[in-house]
């Protein structure tokens, strides 16, 4: 059935046609720059996520982009046109919200059929539709339900439909899974994911988890402090982040301070830490080096380590039992006391180390990023 | 990190406030007169005074059924001593008593009506509205007539609607000679929506409030224009509030005195208008009795009726559907 709806959206979906396009969008709230310069092009049928820590301006921009609030400068156009050239009703965004928003005084169904009565569908087809919709979201039977019978996970998926059901250009969601506990939320969230791509809608997710943004997505924004601190896709963010604070914020990164050298690594007191850097900076600037926890390799001797382009001696601070893993907090001395986070779950070596034990960390050139601190 | 000393190190002990000490006090002797062991009967022993009081009131029920029982004899104006249902005959029968019947009834269901279409977008403005000035500019206006009361507000009315006053000043302007806007039905019901406004509008607020700005947001984003979206979300989620709202409004309407006795002048009389005649100028008590159970028993049947049909959980009162 919904195969239908598919196949029509991927026949007019050309690809690299651009839905979305936000430039220099700005949103100045009396003084506090919400969103600040703020632009980015999302293409038609992808699945954008915008990711960042709480008041980062994420919501703000989703109302913006949503029509439900005024840029104080910028442009935001969908399929080309602004946002605001059709009042919020005359638009065809399908929305989401946080706290999901049902109709507490409707049923499931009656949810999910008003958007078609308000568009002005065809009643005869309205029943069908609704059937077909809630059997998308896997809800096929609980219609007749009143929103306080069904259980969270149930509503969210009445919201998902009640969105969905009159084929909007657009899918806004407002941190819909944040309310949600950890099985449920992981298991909606490849529920988006499944859903989006039967119906191919374009749909901009907002989320400050950030485990979320890599499943769903095609495509993320991080966003801080108002700012667009990168766009790119899943695997390229968490690989190549572009500053200190992507890197920060994705993963478990250990930091360590020290200069550039000319050859683009980093000095650290005596020691040259080989890295691979991030961006352009001149010999001799103050630069900051990032490098995740899963990279770093942990072994007692040197020579057990096996092949790293780096390899350092430091001792154990801490043991953080993680369940599938275990962490380690590593000083090194050589420089300067920074401490390294470090993932190990090599299955025979659990509980290896312990608090004191003098160990030998390894990396990659590769893995450890040099940024010039932020800017 | 500072170092944050024991509870017990002397640098933490300092003298109790006087005031705590008194609070301490206090509590101690609320403990010996009132001990923990009597907790279950707290919540008893708070509603007993409104106990009383409701008590009170059936016990002058009780007093009131029995002197409706009784016709006034005419020849020593006293009581008579037998049982007798005639005074309620009387009502019955009385065309007259049918027309003030009627008549309360039908313009407690107008004032209803048209209190709670004015005061619905004014307590969802007054909820709404961004603008902390427009706020308190209408809670101001709300509050100014509660403080001039009934009678002297209905005064006020007359003033305005008399043949002399600000209306038919105004009509004068546009060339309408003077009309009687005073002493018929329409100025009754124009006097008791001006009094109940206020009234509704407070009750209504807490309900509108009580939905989500993000649940109006969703019905425009999913397609619903203003009309539509107040038609098929405001009012249907407002409902416990509309209901409390026209309730309290529709009975002190149906009971009111002042509004039918200034402003309908003698024409436009009310039952409690009608009870108040017998009272205190017939002095026929067992009539006036008869007619005031007729009006607890009216506005019982309309209040059970609409509770019974919308439910005690559309009142707020967490009942079931
Ligand atoms: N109406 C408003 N007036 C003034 N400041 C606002 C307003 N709305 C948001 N802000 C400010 O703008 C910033 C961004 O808010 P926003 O709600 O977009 O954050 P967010 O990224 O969605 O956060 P969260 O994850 O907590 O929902 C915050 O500092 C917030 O205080
Ligand atoms: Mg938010």
């Amino acid at each position: 059935m919904t195969n239908q709806i598919a196949a029509q959206n991927s026949a007019t979906q050309s690809p690299r046609e651009v839905a979305v396009r936000a430039s220099h969008v700005t949103m100045d709230f009396g003084g506090v720059l919400a969103v600040n310069d703020a632009s980015f092009e999302l293409e038609k049928g992808r699945f954008l996520t915008i990711l960042g820590p709480s008041g980062s301006g994420k919501t703000t921009l989703l109302r913006m982009i949503a029509g439900f609030q005024k840029q104080t400068a910028g442009e935001i156009t969908i399929n080309g046109k602004p946002v605001d050239a059709a009042p919020p009703h005359r638009r065809s965004i399908g929305m989401v919200f946080q706290k999901l928003a049902l109709f507490p005084h409707m049923t499931a169904a009656e949810n999910v059929a008003f958007p078609l009565k308000m568009r002005r569908f065809n009643p005869r087809q309205i029943a069908g539709r609704v059937d077909q919709f809630l059997d998308l979201v896997k809800l096929g039977g609980y219609g007749n339900r009143r929103i306080n019978e069904l259980s969270g996970g149930q509503q969210q998926r009445v919201a998902i439909a009640r969105a969905l059901v009159f084929e909007p250009d657009l899918l806004l969601l407002d941190e819909p899974l944040a309310a949600l506990d950890v099985k449920l939320r992981e298991e909606m969230q490849l529920e988006f994911r499944r859903i989006q791509h039967e119906l191919g809608v374009t749909t901009i997710n907002v989320t400050h988890d950030q485990r979320e943004a890599l499943v769903v997505s095609d495509n993320i924004i991080v966003m801080d402090g108002g700012r667009i601190q990168q766009q790119a896709e899943p695997v390229e963010l968490y690989r190549a982040p572009e500053n200190p604070f992507v890197a920060g914020f994705l993963g478990l990164s250990s930091f360590v301070e020290g200069t550039a050298t000319a050859d683009g690594n980093m000095q650290v007191g005596d020691l040259v830490v080989q890295g691979e850097p991030a961006d352009d900076f001149a010999a001799g600037t103050k630069v900051l080096a990032a490098i995740r926890a899963e990279q770093i390799r942990l072994a007692g001797t040197r020579e057990a380590l096996g092949n790293c382009d780096m390899k350092l001696e430091g001792r154990v601070s801490d043991t953080i039992f993680e369940g599938e893993r275990q962490m380690y907090v590593v000083e090194v001395g050589a420089l300067s006391g920074a401490t390294f986070r470090v993932y190990h779950h090599d299955p025979d070596s659990f509980g290896l180390f312990h608090v004191g034990d003098t160990v030998a960390l390894g990396w990659n050139r590769r893995d450890l990023k040099i940024f010039s601190p932020a800017a | 990190m500072p170092e944050i000393p024991s509870k017990d190190d002397p640098r933490t002990t300092f003298r109790y406030p006087l005031r705590w000490r008194i609070m301490d006090a206090l509590n101690n002797g609320l403990d010996r007169f009132w001990p923990a062991r009597m907790s279950p009967y707290t919540g008893w022993a708070l509603i007993m005074p409104a106990l009383l009081l409701v008590g009170l009131l059936v016990l002058g029920l009780f007093e009131m059924a029995e002197s409706s029982l009784h016709t006034l004899d005419r020849a020593t104006f006293l009581p008579s001593e037998a049982y007798t249902l005639e005074n309620y005959q009387t009502v019955i029968e009385s065309a007259t008593y049918g027309r003030v019947v009627t008549r309360s009834v039908f313009a407690a269901g107008l004032t209803v009506f048209f209190t709670l279409l004015l005061a619905l977008p004014y307590a969802y403005i007054m909820v709404r509205t961004t603008s902390s000035v427009v706020r308190k500019t209408l809670l101001v206006v709300l509050f100014l007539p509660f403080f001039i009361g009934q009678v002297v507000r209905a005064y006020g009315l007359l003033i305005i609607l008399g043949t002399t006053g600000v209306a038919n000043n105004a009509l004068g302007l546009v060339g309408i000679e003077p009309i009687r806007l005073l002493f018929n039905f329409p100025a009754v019901v124009f006097g008791l929506v001006q009094y109940m406004l206020p009234f509704a509008v407070l009750m209504l607020a807490p309900a509108l409030t009580a939905i989500p700005r993000e649940t109006e947001t969703a019905a425009s984003s999913l397609g619903a224009n203003w009309l539509q979206s107040f038609r098929h979300v405001v009012i249907p989620m407002a409902k416990p509030g509309l209901i409390g709202a026209g309730l309290v409004v529709g009975t002190l309407a149906l009971t009111d005195f002042a509004m039918p006795a200034m402003l309908g002048g003698g024409s436009q009389d009310f039952i409690a208008n009608a009870i108040y005649d017998q009272f205190f100028r017939t002095a026929d008590q067992g009539l006036g009795a008869a007619l005031a159970l007729l009006l607890v028993v009216l506005g019982s049947v309309i209040v059970g009726v609409v509770i019974s049909i919308f439910g005690a959980g559309t009142l707020g009162m967490g009942g079931k559907k």
